[in-house]
């Protein structure tokens, strides 16, 4: 019985988001008398009343990119991926932070709530003008949106920090010790790359944006580190639970360890490779099948682990390395690994090419690339978890203020949080930061990006601004 | 509620929860004793959760503490719940008041694992990870896992000290001012199709994955620079058919074997690499091999038997005696008849092999083998026969019996004899049947002369019906005068026996369906014995009309 009701009670959460966001998305179009919206309506009090009966009131919250439903987070599955997305834009375009039922509700109290929630994106301050609108409904009750505190963040930042550097200094002790012939712990991989899974489900934009910082002396397990994050992002952008972003962690983590075997004066060459070099290099797929099946036997996780090794730059179009006899099917996981590795080694220094690009331009040769080397499909995910400005982006803004992109906004890519460096003057200041989306008394923007720029051109370190 | 009354009742869950351990391991979900045992444990929760809204354990290394209070203590390495969650890093333990039985059920089931016996992959920190139990929250100390716990700040340092002296910020935003405006970029829609082909890919990313792997590792042998190379990915394969076999794919192994034949046969390779793939099929002939093979044929699920015929024409002469062992292991019909079929296929490649069975101590391994035999047909095979005829367990001897028959031997002459005075019918009627099959002269002489010993008639009706069936196989004038002068026959003495064995002659003579015998059967179909008129008049039918 309780399993049943647990079960029914997760499912009537997500079906109330989903239900919701049909109400609004109709509402938008039709009417809010209009009989879809009218029938979608009577949906949701069907399955929001009996909460109400029971004794509890319903207090539905939007904390970060998250619906809470009586501080229970809501997971959903990919079928309602646009719908929960649509509702947190919606919600975030309107300061609306929560909203509580505490009693029967009617299919009018819905009815005028659509109304208010629809006209109230128009006005300069539109969560007063909804709370304004709401005043005579008494069935429930409407909540700002909380901002995450200066301090609060502060902790995250320094916990984020942690995990990444925990997941560096590990993946630099597991090559260490596969160098050296010595076993490593799997079931320590695995805890690693589950707090970075946990990490990246709950402060996604901070964890990628330590992977905007390349100019470690270590390279080779920032980029397994830095891989392994933005495959389980992707990861989590394309609905897959925790289970399978474990795996794809420690898959991408290890789909370079077949480098070992290559000469370190040819991986740490400064200038190009020859061609005796470059087909060394190449063997590279090869030799993590091998290191990889040696080290582990088989698994599951080895398997996947070989595989993704193998295929990590043989390409969508099967045009890279190594060259095959008969075409495979590419993992999916090997196409997800695949984006995530180029995006990281153009962004990088000291790699094949020796020029890092900046994120805009890695971007733009990925994206001349999706359909060819690169997954097309899984490209679209990619560039939209990357977002318009990445983190470590220099960007001039509107108020001639100068500064870096500090933090993503993922419902507005285009006005993330900067750091801002230069001020209006032109004279250097003590950083500090600014949000985008912040308006000013009559409703506009405060501060827009006018321009971007390439950090590395003028030999900024990020490092400095950024950890 | 009061606290002292708080304590005893977490030291009563706690209490619960080790017996639970131990009650869990032991029994099946679907026993009583497992569900009571959740129950148990349920209900102490619901106790504790009168008052409190959650348990909140800490956890050190030999203790459980509710808020200050001990409640658990055990010094020992044994049997230690403190310990068995502390070595994992688990450090709090929170259950909520909302703690839902299936929830419950499911942490058992973790905390009754033995990670020092089983092959279990996860700590227990990553299980409860994994479940993401909602009445269930932990706190865990992740400082074991840090390999060098001053690389976060030496790394900071360090690329922070690669900052230049000067870098040219100010050259940068003098530059920004003339740099291109920013382009309208807008993230990219996600289409109603988009998602659903996303939907098929994860859907078909759960398909096995090791048909895939042995697909890889056959392009690496063609990248192979080296021997020791070669030899790596040789045993990577022969790793990939047992990882299969025991996880039942046949399909994986059946592909890598196609393809090592494929290498085997191929002008083009090397001799070492024909002789490595060829070793590929002593692994699938393997001890451990067949073994995995056998488990796989006793599951309840449906095989493709195409599938199965592939394997085992990839199956060498060794697999038989491994086959014999996992023949005696199985405990089911259809699992024993697959392997049975199997032998029959391969045991005609080593005859001595496959006799070996017949010493096996189990009576159905030896009776399973003489079938094996028996459908293969070779008569090499009556050699190894002969001496189970005479086996202590009598289903055996039937099924030896049988066999000699079937494979014509004139060696088996005597000692099909010998069987048609053992003290079992069922031995001597098979004997009969088997002597006809042999359908030799001497075959014919010996079942006449026993058909014509004065106790025959004695035997009961069945036994000798079968004799006359037998005879019957020689469908000529002396047989039928030999069966007719038996039907005259007549008797004041023993008349019921008599007629008995008239009866049968008359029931032999409908299968030959002798026309010669109308006259006499006709004489006879109005006779008062019963038994006599009915195979009389069953016979008659039968020459006039046909069977």
């Amino acid at each position: 019985m309780a399993v049943r009701e647990t079960a029914e009670a997760i499912k009537n959460a997500r079906d109330i988001i989903n239900q919701f966001a049909v109400i609004v998305r109709t509402a938008q179009i039709h009417d809010p008398n209009n009989v879809a919206v009218l029938t979608a309506i009577d949906r949701l009090i069907v399955t929001v009343n009996p909460f109400v009966d029971a004794g509890s009131s319903l207090h539905l919250e939007l904390i970060g990119e998250f619906f809470y439903l009586n501080e229970a987070r809501i997971r959903y599955p990919m079928e309602y991926l646009l719908n929960f997305d649509f509702l947190v834009r919606e919600f975030k375009r309107r300061g609306l932070g929560n909203i509580t039922v505490s009693s029967r509700i009617t299919s009018e109290d819905i009815q005028k709530f659509v109304k208010a929630f629809i006209s109230c994106s128009f006005s300069g301050e539109p969560f007063q003008a909804l709370s304004k609108a709401l005043a005579d409904v008494h069935s429930l009750t409407v909540g700002h949106l909380k901002k995450i505190s200066e301090e609060g963040e502060f902790d995250v930042r320094r916990l984020v920090k942690k995990t990444y550097f925990n997941a560096v200094s590990y993946t630099k002790g597991v090559i260490t010790k596969i160098q050296g012939g010595e076993k490593f712990s799997i079931k320590k991989a695995k805890r690693v790359v589950e707090s970075m899974v946990d990490m990246i489900l709950e402060e996604e934009e901070l964890l990628i944006g330590m992977t905007a910082i390349k100019d470690y002396d270590e390279y080779t397990y920032h980029h397994s580190v830095n891989v392994s994050i933005l495959s389980v992002a992707l990861g989590q952008r394309l609905g897959l639970n925790k289970k399978a972003l474990t795996e794809i962690g420690l898959v991408a983590l290890f789909h370079d360890i077949g480098k070992i075997e290559v000469p370190a004066e040819i991986l740490n060459k400064p200038t190009n490779f020859s061609e005796d070099e470059w087909r060394i290099m190449k063997r590279h797929p090869f030799w993590g099948v091998r290191a990889i099946l040696k080290l582990k036997g088989l698994d599951a996780t080895s398997i996947r682990t070989a595989i993704v090794a193998f295929e990590h730059h043989l390409n969508y179009d099967m045009s890279g390395y190594p060259r095959i006899s008969k075409p495979l099917v590419l993992d999916f996981y090997s196409k997800i690994v695949s984006l995530a590795d180029q995006y990281d080694a153009m962004t990088s220094a000291r790699v094949y090419s020796r020029i890092p690009l900046a994120p805009d331009k890695a971007l733009s040769i990925m994206m001349e690339r999706a359909g060819t080397q690169l997954d097309p499909l899984l490209f679209k995910f990619f560039i939209n978890m990357i977002g318009v400005f990445p983190i470590g982006t220099l960007v001039l803004l509107d108020t001639k203020e100068l500064g870096l992109v500090y933090g993503c906004n993922t419902m507005f890519p285009d006005r993330p949080r900067v750091l801002v460096i230069i001020d209006g003057t032109g004279k250097r200041i003590e950083s500090r930061i600014v949000d985008l989306t912040e308006r000013g008394p009559r409703g506009a923007y405060v501060r827009s990006i006018v321009k971007t720029m390439d950090p590395n051109k003028y030999r900024i370190n990020l490092a400095e601004y950024l950890l | 509620m009061g606290r002292l009354e708080e304590i005893k009742l977490a030291k009563e869950i706690i209490q619960a929860l080790l017996k639970a351990k131990k009650a869990v391991r032991m029994y099946p979900e679907n026993n009583p004793i497992y569900a009571r045992t959740v129950d148990d444990v349920l209900l102490k929760f619901q106790d504790f959760f009168t008052s409190r809204s959650d348990l909140h354990l800490r956890i050190k290394q030999n203790e459980l503490f509710l808020d200050t209070e001990q409640i658990y203590h055990n010094p020992d390495k044994e049997d230690n719940l403190a310990l068995f969650f502390f070595k994992d890093g688990l450090r709090e333990l929170i259950f909520d008041k909302d703690l839902a039985k299936n929830e419950l059920d499911e942490f058992l089931k973790i905390i009754a694992l033995d990670f020092d016996r089983e092959a279990v992959e996860d700590d227990i920190v990553t299980l409860l990870w994994e479940k993401d139990f909602h009445a269930i929250k932990y706190v865990v100390d992740e400082a074991f896992l840090l390999e060098d716990d001053t690389y976060e700040s030496r790394a900071v340092s360090e690329v922070k000290s690669l900052a230049p002296q000067n870098d040219e910020l100010l050259k940068a935003y003098a530059d920004a001012f003339t740099a291109d405006d920013v382009k309208d970029i807008s993230i990219v829609n996600l289409s109603d199709k988009d998602l659903q082909t996303l939907v098929r890919e994860i859907e078909k990313d759960l398909e096995e994955k090791t048909g895939k792997l042995s697909e890889i590792l056959f392009e690496m042998l063609f990248h192979t620079e080296s021997s020791i190379e070669y030899n790596d990915i040789y045993h990577f394969l022969t790793d990939v058919i047992f990882y299969s076999l025991r996880h039942g794919d046949l399909k994986t192994v059946v592909e890598i074997m196609k393809k090592a034949d494929e290498i085997a046969a191929s002008p083009a390779s090397s001799e070492n690499s024909k002789h490595q793939m060829r070793l590929l099929t002593k692994t699938l002939s393997s001890d451990e091999s067949i073994k995995y093979l056998g488990e796989i044929l006793e599951s309840e699920e449906a095989l493709d038997d195409t599938l199965i015929h592939e394997y085992v024409s990839f199956l060498e002469k060794d697999a038989i005696p491994p086959f014999i062992s996992t023949l005696g292991q199985l405990k089911s019909i259809h699992g024993r008849k697959q392997v049975i079929n199997i032998l029959i296929g391969i045991g005609k490649k080593d005859l001595p092999a496959l006799a070996k069975g017949l010493h096996d101590s189990r009576w159905y391994v030896v009776r399973n083998i003489i079938y094996i035999l028996r459908h293969i047909g070779d008569k090499k095979a009556v050699e190894y026969l002969l001496s189970t005829a005479r086996h202590s367990d009598v289903r055996v001897r039937k099924e030896s019996i049988k066999a000699l028959g079937e494979l014509k031997s004139p060696l088996a002459l005597q000692i099909l004899r010998d069987c048609l005075d053992d003290i079992d019918t069922s031995i001597r009627r098979t004997s009969a049947k088997s002597l006809s099959s042999i359908g030799s002269e001497t075959a014919k002489q010996l079942l006449m002369r026993k058909i014509s010993e004065k106790d025959f008639k004695k035997k009961d009706l069945e036994e000798k019906k079968e004799f006359y069936e037998a005879l019957s196989r020689w469908n000529d004038d002396a047989m039928a005068d030999f069966v007719l002068k038996t039907l005259r026959k007549k008797s004041i003495f023993n008349k019921a026996s008599v007629d008995e064995n008239r009866a049968c002659a008359a029931y032999c003579l409908g299968i030959m369906e002798r026309t010669e015998a109308l006259s006499a059967l006709s004489k006879l179909k109005d006779t008062k014995n019963r038994l006599l008129r009915e195979y009389v008049n069953a016979a008659l039918k039968r020459i006039k009309h046909g069977s």
